[in-house]
């Protein structure tokens, strides 16, 4: 079970998070605008970051999985492959994920 | 992909590419030629001036293609995880952010402390931050209509409003951002329930977070006019895995922006159409 108190309070805490970071530019703007190093991150980061969480969460996965890392990089080929080539972010999602749930669940397997 | 709405709001609406990339976001599931499309509901060859009606709902409704069946994931796999499904739907009303939202469920199933999940939370959501930057203009002024705007401006909401023509009225503005919230807490809360019935052993569900970072990913490399800093992320990812594995993510966050700091100012492509 997860605590209701504990959980509300990391709501909050990412509720706030997450809306200083969209009210960020509104606040800041001038700043934010003129100051030439935000606007390399700017440029940089969002790619950068987006590739760290998911090597991040990979890593994760592949280290739950005891016959190896296989499942996780046949799963998450095929998303890539999918979204590079037809970009619907949906099928992508969904084919990758049953595919990843029905290699780590031989049951499943006729 | 909002690399280049850092630059001001003509530049992001110079590069489509960056409008593109907000239109799948999320979930979405609507690729940017789709957003294309239906923005062109509304031929060209209108003038400027007028800005043609464009239909709140249609709009929208491509979002809840994305919203409703992800909503869903993200409330069964909460509710398995062991919370009540009323809370599943606080966290869709007032967190409101896709990824964030799944990442949590792993962090508080371990009770990690609130400073990590917050933490990773700012990690995750940075990339908000340059939302705005090109909608500064464009939100309308009354203040609750402006704060509930940059409240709910999640990657396919940004997408939506950044495609309404200028001088969209305040009122549709809303409605559209109100629906697609309405799609997600919808969503949330059919899985939430449905999670709450059934009691399912599948290993692997969680696998859609990556899924999820995956085609974010893509879509930031299309959009991106380099491919250094996917390079720069592996790099220093490998760094960090040898040199502190128990920190790695931070570590190589840290080792990144060190290197976004220097990378050069201007791009030699950006004017490209």
């Amino acid at each position: 079970m997860i605590d209701t108190a504990y959980a509300l309070g990391a709501l909050a805490a990412m509720a706030a998070v997450t809306f200083g970071l969209r009210a960020l530019p509104f606040l800041a703007a001038r700043f934010l605008q003129r100051h030439p190093l935000v606007q390399r991150l700017g440029r940089f980061l969002p790619l950068a970051i987006m590739t760290l969480l998911l090597t991040h969460t990979l890593v994760g996965s592949a280290k739950g999985n005891p016959v190896g890392p296989w499942a996780e990089l046949a799963a998450i080929a095929t998303v890539l492959a999918l979204q590079w080539w037809r970009r619907q972010p949906l099928r992508s999602i969904l084919v990758g994920t049953g595919l990843y749930v029905l290699l780590r669940n031989p049951a499943l397997t006729p | 992909m909002s690399g280049k709405v850092i630059a001001g709001a003509d530049k992001a609406q110079r590069s489509t590419g960056t409008r593109l990339v907000h239109c799948w976001q999320l979930s979405r599931f609507t690729p940017p030629t789709d957003c294309k499309c239906f923005m062109s509901d509304t031929p060209p060859s209108t003038p400027p001036a007028l800005p043609p009606p464009i239909s709140v709902l249609s709009l929208s409704v491509t979002v809840a293609m994305g919203y409703v069946p992800l909503g869903m994931v993200f409330g069964f796999l909460f509710v398995q995880a062991g919370a009540p499904w009323w809370l599943a739907l606080a966290a869709s009303v007032f967190v409101y952010a896709g990824a964030s939202q799944f990442m949590m469920v792993p962090m508080l199933a371990a009770s990690l402390p609130v400073a990590s999940i917050a933490l990773a939370t700012l990690v995750v959501n940075l990339r908000h931050m340059f939302y705005g930057l090109s909608l500064l203009h464009k939100l309308p002024k009354q203040p609750w209509a402006r704060w509930y705007l940059v409240f709910a401006l999640t990657d396919e909401t940004y997408s939506v409003l950044t495609t309404l023509p200028e001088g969209t009225r305040t009122g549709q503005m809303v409605a559209v951002a109100l629906l697609n919230q309405a799609w997600w807490v919808l969503g949330t809360l059919l899985g939430a329930l449905i999670g709450a019935q059934v009691q399912i052993s599948l290993v692997g569900l969680d696998f859609a977070l990556a899924a999820l970072f995956a085609v974010l990913a893509v879509e930031q490399w299309r959009s991106s006019d380099a491919t250094a800093p996917l390079w720069v992320a592996l790099l220093s990812y490998g760094v960090a895995l040898t040199v502190m594995p128990q920190q790695a993510l931070l570590v190589a966050i840290a080792l990144s922006v060190l290197a976004g700091l220097f990378w050069p100012k201007t791009s030699p492509n950006v004017a490209a159409p």
